[in-house]
């Protein structure tokens, strides 16, 4: 299940990536994080979201930190030195929002699934062992990973 | 001709959004109220009279589901369109919406061309003469 679930995130994630930040993206296989290219020096922010339904589990997503930010002045159409935090950690949380609604809603299910509030994740140590699928963006890379509960 | 519209959603980033694509779509000059959940956007109606509602579902404190609910039993908000952008694109909620009142549904993510279309439905042409008054804004209609 949590296969067809990947399939429905990628589809989600070429759709939410290009309509609401204008970033066409592409997807790496599956790597835990320190085998990935992902640059261990610079900041990552992390962001999970629980669902339930006919299946449970949580999302993780992770963006470095200067990604984020174009992506939140594309998002929000104003400049960097015009933003604040909470509009940085509002666009991550939307960005997990919107990519797992949208693919479980491509899910067949008895019953819709409900999706908790996404939250930030401060530790990052959470992240280091599984396995991530590695989504390539023009400027960088970010990660996604879905676990069963 | 302005209105009145209160903006339903707990992510900060997406009200921005969703009113500069008001903006973009004509209806700049109107008024735009904004609440993170819908008990606060219910408190909100008290005080400041409302045209249209645009909502999200999973929302902290009261979702948008129960803010249709609670708006659609108050003989002073029950005839207020309420239109839902949310991510749950699930026929059955979308049926579930629609059923409790709902004007309009649309699905996260959007283009800034389905918002306008319906509300332009659900309000009428926007004066573009005299409410677009957004020129540094990049969406191209």
């Amino acid at each position: 299940m949590m296969k067809i679930l990947m399939t429905a995130m990628k589809t989600s994630i070429s759709e939410v990536m290009e309509t609401m930040f204008y970033l066409p993206v592409e997807f790496k296989e599956e790597s835990t994080l320190s085998q990935s290219k992902l640059d261990e020096n610079k900041p990552n922010m992390i962001c999970q979201l629980e669902f339930s339904g006919d299946f449970s589990g949580y999302v993780t997503l992770l963006i470095p930190e200067d990604l984020l930010f174009e992506m939140t002045e594309n998002f929000m159409g104003e400049s960097l030195e015009h933003l604040e935090n909470e509009h940085v950690e509002g666009t991550l949380t939307e960005t997990l929002n919107m990519i797992c609604g949208n693919a479980l809603s491509r899910v067949d299910s008895k019953v819709p699934f409900e999706l908790k509030i996404p939250k930030v994740i401060k530790d990052s140590k959470i992240v280091e062992s599984g396995l991530f699928t590695i989504i390539e963006t023009p400027q960088s890379m970010m990660a996604i990973n879905i676990t069963a509960l | 001709m302005s209105y009145s519209i209160l903006i339903v959603d707990d992510s900060l980033p997406m009200r921005s959004v969703i009113k500069r694509t008001f903006k973009a779509a004509g209806y700049g000059n109107s008024d735009f109220h904004d609440a993170a959940n819908g008990k606060a956007a219910l408190e909100l109606m008290k005080n400041d009279w409302i045209d249209i509602v645009i909502t999200d579902y999973n929302m902290p404190v009261m979702n948008g589901l129960d803010f249709i609910k609670n708006i659609k039993k108050d003989d002073l908000f029950k005839d207020i369109p309420v239109v839902v952008i949310s991510t749950e694109g699930n026929e059955a909620r979308i049926k579930e919406f629609m059923e409790c009142g709902a004007a309009g549904y649309i699905t996260k993510p959007f283009t800034p061309e389905t918002i306008r279309d319906l509300i332009t439905d659900i309000l009428g042409e926007a004066s573009y003469d005299e409410d677009l008054d957004d020129s540094d804004e990049d969406f191209d209609f």
